[in-house]
């Protein structure tokens, strides 16, 4: 049982210092159009959505219009959508492909980013970690691609996609 | 896709989380096909092992198993194999049966259909017959693959990224990932402060999974403690803030990181005969290692 170790140099904390700490960009508009609707010419709906259809899509989906999403119309049909939805603990740009009956295609994380701003910049709920904090070559920014951790929720995302096939229901079929 | 060395990398919500997928080596073209199968094989077993969707191998099995015999699809055996497995060599303490403690708790929707009064069943109320074949000793058992059907996919991802060629890659399903062809180092986020990572570590075709109490989600409001249970009492973990598994398959790493956050210390053994390691976080601010890997980290920094 005592053949578990410590690490001499203890855990490291690191903060950057502004958030967001974690996140990657996948996907361009123009390259998750090109993933989802391979060869395929997308132009811009050029629609406006008015007061009523915002509301009725709110209503539909149970969740906020905060920003008009992007929408292009597919040729040969179909549709492609640029949203963006914000969890507890992350801010997500999203593309979603539906064919021409509304129905999903397919689905891409086109930018993914932890955002604590708040937390992290409260000098003073900060100050409560300085103790543990090392000398730590590892840093956040660019060089963190992979993280190990338990698991992050897409729910906020399944909620998107479900307000994208409202937005088709309501301002596109 | 704009990244250093010609890695192509990718993100869908699948299993309940964010699963990244990134093929490095091969032309763009090319990596996005393997990428597409390697997500096609992901929603495979999601199909197959949700607890949530009813119409899932996994669904079918929890309503007519305590009836008969019900033959189950190859991979949803593999993972009952494993799952099995883990749980006699832990001596009970990983047992995927738990779904009526979360439902009681409200991780998972559904009332536990345990009676009141009951016993809970656990996995030696579960059969795994010649065939395929999976039967309940007795009603009220009720399976959630949730331990381990997320390391399943990763290891099934990774193969269909091979079989298409791709000479290094990773699959990543919210923390538990899996990579190949070459190291590449994983952060492992610091369990009193998610946003930051508290350490970084060189991993060679092999898995690494996380278990932690930061994230948990539950369906009813309440204190944010991960659902893990602890099949002998029916209580959550409190020892252990967050344990992270390095193993040669993500569905081992994935199975153990429970018998980590259960067991602390004493989950050595375990670990040892699967040949994985741990780095756990009590709550009381130790952060410990396992031998093994302490040595070839200490060798490494």
């Amino acid at each position: 049982m005592s053949d578990w170790k410590t690490f001499a140099v203890p855990a490291a904390l690191v903060l950057s210092t502004s958030a967001p700490c974690f996140g990657t960009v996948y996907f361009t508009a123009d390259q998750a159009q090109k993933a989802i609707f391979p060869g395929a010419t997308c132009t811009p709906w050029g629609g406006k959505l008015t007061a009523d259809q915002k509301k009725a899509i709110e209503k539909a989906s149970d969740l906020r219009l905060r920003k008009d999403p992007q929408v292009w119309r597919v040729a040969g049909g179909g549709w492609f959508i640029v949203d963006e939805v914000l969890g507890k603990h992350e801010y997500i740009t999203f593309a979603v492909g539906l064919t021409a009956s509304g129905a999903v295609k397919q689905i891409e994380i086109m930018e993914y980013r932890e955002s604590y701003g708040g937390e992290v910049r409260d000098a003073k709920w900060r100050a409560q970690f300085t103790g543990k904090t090392a000398k730590d070559p590892l840093r956040l920014d660019q060089d963190v691609k992979n993280i190990s951790g338990a698991t992050l929720s897409s729910r906020h995302v399944t909620e998107g996609v479900r307000r994208a096939c409202a937005l088709y229901d309501i301002a596109l079929k | 896709m704009t990244s250093r060395s010609s890695e192509v990398r990718r993100a869908r919500p699948l299993l309940g989380t964010f699963v990244e997928i990134a093929a490095g080596g091969l032309p763009e073209g090319e990596a996005h096909r393997a990428i597409e199968a390697a997500f096609a094989v992901v929603e495979e077993v999601q199909r197959r092992m949700s607890f949530h969707d009813p119409e899932s191998m996994l669904s079918r099995l929890n309503r007519e198993a305590a009836r008969r015999a019900v033959q189950v699809d190859a991979w949803t055996f593999r993972v009952l194999a494993a799952a099995a497995e883990v749980h006699r060599v832990s001596e009970g303490v990983f047992d995927v049966t738990v779904a009526p403690h979360l439902q009681a708790l409200g991780f998972l929707p559904g009332d536990a259909p345990a009676a009141a009064g009951a016993p809970f069943a656990s996995f030696a109320d579960v059969q795994l017959l010649p065939d395929r074949h999976v039967r309940f000793r007795r009603a009220g058992v009720c399976l959630d693959l949730g331990g381990i059907a997320k390391g399943f996919a990763v290891d099934r991802a990774v193969a269909a990224l091979r079989r298409a060629g791709v000479p290094r890659g990773l699959v990543n399903a919210g923390g538990d990932l899996r990579v190949f062809g070459g190291e590449q180092r994983v952060a492992i986020r610091h369990p009193e402060l998610p946003q930051a990572a508290h350490r970084s570590l060189p991993l060679r075709n092999a898995a690494l999974a996380t278990s932690a109490h930061y994230f948990a989600e539950r369906w009813q409001p309440g204190q944010t403690l991960a659902p893990i249970i602890d099949p002998h009492t029916g209580q959550r973990v409190t020892q252990v803030l967050s344990a992270t598994v390095r193993a040669r398959q993500a569905m081992l790493a994935d199975a153990l990181t429970k018998v980590v956050m259960l067991r602390g210390e004493a989950a050595l053994a375990t670990l040892q005969h699967f040949s994985a390691d741990a780095i756990f976080f009590t709550t009381s601010g130790e952060e410990r290692c396992s031998p093994r890997w302490h040595a070839a980290l200490e060798l490494s920094s």
